[in-house]
């Protein structure tokens, strides 16, 4: 019998080895090829997780609310310091809610007066986050919209009050949102007051760090840190959060974004800013309007520039906002 | 007796793709989506492991390179990479493994316990060499151990729960005549 088992194996092992061989050679290209041709196989993986991830919705969504409400019944447990907690931040509020509409009844009239318009093109889609990342690697979101909403690579993501991510890779019904504390995320921003701009690098930490800022000796912590459009990556002006200083003395930034619940995320519609890129012309021409048009032959030139000049930037400050 | 029918194989197969689902979802779930100071378990490697040094019947190469490359692809790590390591560990163990030798339980651990540390430092290395940006070395430390701490719970697990241990001699008889 063990005669009989030995020269089985001789026959199956061989087969064997070769088959794992071809496998492991198979894997191997897959990863090349991955190198070589990430947005192919990135696709590929939209496209996979667009398939597999919805199906598990069914699963998902129960499992992930009692869990929820497991915790916070934990939470109940502490409610009544809980309220004594919030007692105190509800006065706090109540001197915030004042100074807010002080202000904002301010901002409206300045804006009233200014006769601004606000960027009419930026507007947004909400999605639910499915799942996450799934591993403490990558700090990323799946969200349940997709190329059917319209989303596209490269837009901004935020929860109602700060930036949250990027759109990377878009399937048909699902979007994958990298967030900013990802590694592999790196967004411009100016810093405000002092104007310097920087970039808010993530390196899988709840602060990204700011990196190539120019001059940090103007930099204080709680400055406020929103995107400055450099590089058409994001639209300019998004909040970001505050900046920081950890514990070796490096800025980092603190999200204003709530990281800790991320459920509901909106997508920005963002159809890139315009550049000027002619040093001469400080008007970018409106797409369709006919700028330079020829005049009859015997209007005088000093009456033609001033007009075109003064109509032009009507036109523009409604693309641009 | 009843271990051997191809139908419990089969079933077997199946339950261990459901395992590595379940262990999937359980990832993907939206709970925490704050930056971790620390980092699970592989769990879907614990349980390959155990699993091809118990009953490589229940493992084929095929069904461990799908699992994979499908935790590979949904987890957004880089695909191929870690499943080729796994099933190249798995092979290994496979083969060190006598099923008429009874090894004791510590020597076992110890070897997995060196597969999964050489499986992290490859990764580490051909990541570096391909210059693709890799997780902090903390972090990967940690998944590490925690895989290797578990490793002896998944086994426990694996044989009290689903039966998952070694032929005895007469069933390797078996299942040699019936093949």
């Amino acid at each position: 019998m063990a005669k009989d088992r030995s020269q089985r194996e001789d026959y199956t092992t061989p087969l064997r080895r070769l088959l794992v061989g071809v496998a492991c050679l198979l894997l191997a290209a897959l990863f090349l090829v991955w190198r070589i041709d990430s947005p192919r196989v990135e696709r590929f993986r939209a496209q996979l997780i667009d398939a597999v991830v919805p199906n598990m919705d069914w699963a998902m969504v129960p499992v992930t609310g009692f869990v929820n409400l497991f915790r916070d019944f934990q939470s109940y447990q502490r409610l009544s310091e809980q309220n004594r907690e919030l007692r105190s931040e509800l006065r706090q509020m109540r001197a915030w809610k004042e100074a807010a509409l002080q202000m904002g009844q301010e901002n409206a009239r300045l804006l009233d007066l200014n006769n601004v318009r606000l960027d009419p093109k930026l507007t947004f889609i909400t999605g639910v986050v499915m799942a996450d990342s799934g591993s403490p690697f990558r700090q990323s979101v799946i969200l349940n919209v997709g190329a059917r909403d319209g989303i596209q690579d490269g837009w901004a993501t935020m929860d109602g009050i700060g930036l949250v991510g990027r759109i990377s890779g878009t399937g048909r019904n699902t979007a994958r949102v990298v967030l900013l504390t990802d590694a592999a995320s790196a967004v411009p921003v100016t810093i405000q007051p002092s104007g310097q701009t920087a970039l808010v690098t993530g390196d899988n930490s709840t602060a990204p760090l700011l990196t190539f800022l120019e001059n940090s000796d103007l930099v204080r912590p709680g400055d406020r840190v929103i995107t400055s459009g450099d590089g058409d990556v994001f639209p300019a002006g998004l909040l970001v959060g505050q900046a920081t200083l950890d514990r070796n003395g490096r800025m980092r930034v603190r999200l204003s974004a709530d990281y800790e619940r991320l459920e509901f995320l909106r997508v920005l519609r963002h159809h890139g800013t315009q550049v000027i890129r002619d040093p001469g012309g400080l008007i970018v021409p409106a797409p369709g309007a006919n700028t330079p048009r020829a005049r009859p032959g015997n209007l005088e030139l000093g009456t033609d520039s001033p007009a075109s000049g003064a109509a032009a930037p009507g036109v523009n400050g409604a693309d641009n906002g | 007796m009843a271990e051997v029918t191809p139908g419990k194989i089969q079933i077997m197969r199946v339950s261990f793709a459901a395992l590595a689902f379940l262990i999937i979802f359980f990832h993907l779930l939206p709970l925490d989506t704050q930056v971790r100071s620390w980092a699970p378990p592989d769990l879907i490697i614990c349980l390959a492991m155990a699993w091809s040094l118990r009953r490589p019947d229940y493992v084929p190469v095929l069904l461990l390179i799908l699992v994979l490359l499908m935790a590979d692809l949904l987890f957004h790590r880089p695909p191929g990479l870690q499943t080729l390591l796994v099933v190249l560990g798995c092979e290994f163990l496979r083969s060190r493994s006598q099923p008429q030798h009874e090894t004791t339980f510590a020597a076992e651990w110890l070897s997995v316990a060196l597969v999964i540390t050489v499986i992290t430092l490859l990764n580490r290395v051909t990541l570096s060499v391909f210059a693709i940006p890799r997780a902090p070395l903390s972090l990967s430390g940690i998944e590490m151990f925690a895989t290797i701490a578990t490793y002896p719970l998944v086994v426990l697990f694996s044989q009290t729960l689903l039966g998952v241990r070694k032929l005895t001699a007469a069933e390797a008889e078996i299942l040699e005549a019936r093949k």
